[in-house]
């Protein structure tokens, strides 16, 4: 490691700017995280305006990952009260935080949660701190012939793995490349596919692009819903005062490390993120457990196996970002799409000539982690309340915020006409079930790619053949095509498994809500029977439901063995 | 109404016919460099994208008809409708935008999203109005960029 660096990051990270822009960014994390339907990712969408006028670009970063820290933390806090993860990454949460909720321990689920998010968090940046000089020394032989074979690594491996169809997510990505080449190239001058439009002269800017394809169309979803069920909000699960104890917390640290142990390397591979971590790290967590049967009934080793996992993704998924430019998930395309907007190259170039911001960064991902803890204990209850919140109040503020923010790329309102066309095309996109993750990818990777492109031809005399003449490019484009085999089809079990998975909690908690009714039925009926017999009927008929309903889960869970 | 749509014939179709047209553009869309700088052709990239776009919609054309591998998405019109709708009224929001401002834009745009999604409230409809002026002023004031004023003087 370079310490000389590593100090003069620390003390551009301490600044009182990036600590208030650190605690700001978790809290407005939480709180999005926390809305069932709004992603991590609408969240740095949103933050990406806020830090166009920002001078340091590491700050920019900085705030992006401390939304991003705090989203998958916000994500179990809708999933304990209400049962509905806030994010994908927090379906796992359910599974034991929804029963402990139940039971009146919201406090100590939602505890449990702040804790093993706080520690795979730290254990991954502290992964990402440890690990990211290291990989730049390995390679810092790569040429442009290597980056470009990168970026056709980074682009296939998020194709291969999202969606069911290779050929439709290839489509995906390609149309990503293709948009991205739209306007002047940047080498030639020469114009391509403005079809003579002033619109699209000056090529498409991946802000509206970003703004469009992820944030607007989450809210249209989000919108259709709530005009098709006229707004009903579930009633959730009141915060008690009853937290997690010193032995509890003791007792789930070994939960936490070996979760956070796997899903930092899961993270690290480019296209697993958090979603799919969190089932595997469940499942084994589980299964080298000594209560293996307690799992599913409000185990707070099960709840702090998913959270561990989903923010130990946080800090590794940044590895291969930061140190090869390589995306592993929707999120990190994100964030380096961010860099790209800010000016800066991820890449094993920016640990040498930009050493002091990559270390900021990193050191930002940790202090955030840190934060975490103190203002989640302090605010958790505060967010939670956010839940309850209309989403009509929410839906209007982000759609003129997106919209703003899409003119903000250049300030001209050409920037709005594309942020409306790419939305239109994102819905036909989905009608035809193509992914956009793919196509978004493209957009952000495209202009990275042939920059290497055009070098290597150049310095190779374009000599085409010099991608697979190179042994290391060589190697790299193998290991591509064997990396999307096996993906794919992990990718497949993990699909089948999530989607049995939450069938099987759904059917679940249906009948948890039926028998809570019975019992409120016999309440009724049986006024006269004393409070505290009832209170036993009422706890015997939820175990029971949960002791009949758990053998679905542990049976899909198995599948999911390696 | 429900129609079932065959997602892997319809995209390969859709994409066949629109990777076969903007390669048949190509030569005019794309010119290549009166001299030759030794930078690779404008056209390779696109080029490459375009021919793995037709290569994949052929495959999913092979796939449906051939070896009758098919995704069918139900479209449910009743499901779909008001997606499309809110997509529709953000398509006249921007065009809303360009013409009176953005603040008035707002004003009238979610005005309309929200009776259609059922608000009744009048708090709802002032609050979304003052925000649209906040973030108005958030971003030409602080952000320094300058929305659209249109009819509005300031």
């Amino acid at each position: 490691m370079d310490f000389t660096m590593i100090t003069q990051a620390a003390v551009q990270t301490f600044t009182l700017y990036n600590i208030a822009l650190i605690f700001g960014g978790l809290l407005i994390g939480m709180v999005i995280g926390c809305i069932p339907g709004l992603s991590v990712t609408l969240g740095i969408i949103l933050m990406l305006p806020l830090t166009y006028n920002m001078e340091d670009a590491a700050s920019a970063i900085i705030l992006m990952l401390a939304v991003y820290v705090g989203g998958m933390y916000g994500g179990s806090i809708s999933a304990i009260t209400l049962n509905t993860p806030g994010t994908n990454s927090a379906i796992a949460t359910t599974f034991d935080g929804y029963p402990l909720a139940r039971k009146g321990k919201v406090k100590k689920a939602l505890d449990v949660s702040l804790f093993a998010s706080t520690f795979g968090g730290l254990f991954s940046a502290l992964l990402l701190l440890l690990c990211a000089q290291l990989i730049t020394k390995a390679v810092s032989k790569f040429t442009s012939v290597e980056y470009f074979a990168l970026g056709i690594m980074g682009i296939s491996l998020i194709a291969g793995v999202s969606g069911e169809s290779l050929p439709k997510a290839l489509i995906s990505g390609m149309l990503g490349l293709l948009m991205a080449c739209i306007g002047k190239d940047s080498v030639t001058g020469v114009s391509r596919y403005a079809f003579g439009s002033n619109v699209l002269r000056y090529g498409i800017n991946i802000l509206p692009a970003m703004i469009a394809l992820i944030a607007l169309m989450q809210v249209v979803d989000k919108l259709r819903e709530f005009r098709i069920s006229g707004g009903k909000i579930k009633d959730a699960n009141k915060i008690d005062n009853d937290g997690m104890t010193g032995p509890e917390t003791k007792s789930i640290l070994p939960a936490c490390f070996k979760s956070s142990a796997i899903a930092s390397i899961l993270g690290a591979m480019p296209g697993v993120g958090g979603g799919v971590a969190q089932f595997m790290c469940y499942n084994e967590v589980r299964r080298s457990s000594k209560h293996p049967e307690e799992f599913g009934k409000g185990c707070l080793e099960g709840i702090a196996a998913a959270e561990s996992s989903n923010n130990a993704v946080v800090g590794s998924a940044m590895i291969p970002l930061l140190t090869l430019g390589i995306p592993g998930d929707g999120v990190t395309a994100l964030l380096l799409g961010a860099f790209m907007l800010h000016g800066i190259t991820p890449g094993p170039t920016m640990f040498t000539k930009q050493g002091v911001m990559a270390y900021t960064i990193i050191l930002g991902c940790l202090v955030a982690n840190i934060f975490l803890f103190p203002i989640g204990k302090a605010l958790t209850r505060a967010v939670a309340k956010v839940i309850q919140v209309r989403y009509t109040y929410l839906a209007c503020a982000i759609i003129m915020f997106c919209f703003a923010g899409a003119f903000a790329a250049s300030g001209h309102v050409k920037e709005l006409i594309l942020t409306a066309a790419i939305l239109i095309l994102s819905y036909v996109l989905t009608i035809l079930d193509i992914d956009n993750t793919p196509l978004l990818l493209g957009m952000i990777l495209e202009p990275i790619m042939e920059k290497y492109f055009v070098s290597a031809s150049m310095a190779y005399d374009r000599d085409y053949s010099i991608f697979v003449r190179r042994p290391i490019s060589l190697v790299i484009l193998i290991i591509t095509v064997v990396m999307v085999i096996s993906m794919m089809r992990v990718n497949r079990r993990v699909n089948a498994l999530n989607a049995e998975q939450e069938a099987a909690m759904a059917a679940e908690h249906e009948q948890m809500g039926s028998a809570e009714d019975a019992v409120r039925a016999s309440e009724t009926a049986k006024a006269d029977v004393d409070a505290s017999f009832e209170d036993s009927i009422a706890d015997a008929v939820f175990e029971q439901e949960h002791i009949t309903a758990k053998p679905d889960v542990k049976v899909n869970l198995d599948k999911d063995k390696p | 109404m429900k129609i079932k749509i065959k997602t892997n014939l319809v995209s390969g179709i859709l994409m066949a016919l629109f990777s076969g047209y903007m390669l048949y553009v190509m030569p005019k869309q794309v010119k290549v460099p009166a001299y030759d700088s030794g930078a690779p052709s404008p056209r390779i990239i696109p080029g490459i994208c375009l021919i793995v776009i037709l290569i994949c919609s052929v495959v999913l054309i092979i796939e449906s008809l051939i070896f009758k591998k098919e995704k069918i998405v139900e479209f449910d019109w009743n499901n779909e409708k008001p997606a499309i709708l809110l997509i529709a009224i953000l398509c006249i929001y921007v065009f809303l935008i360009i013409k009176i401002g953005f603040v008035l834009a707002s004003a009238i745009t979610f005005t309309v999203v929200l009776f259609y999604c059922g608000e009744r409230k009048p708090f709802i409809y002032i609050f979304t109005i003052a925000l649209a002026v906040g973030i108005y002023f958030l971003f030409t004031k602080v952000f320094h960029v300058s929305l659209p004023a249109g009819l509005l003087p300031f």
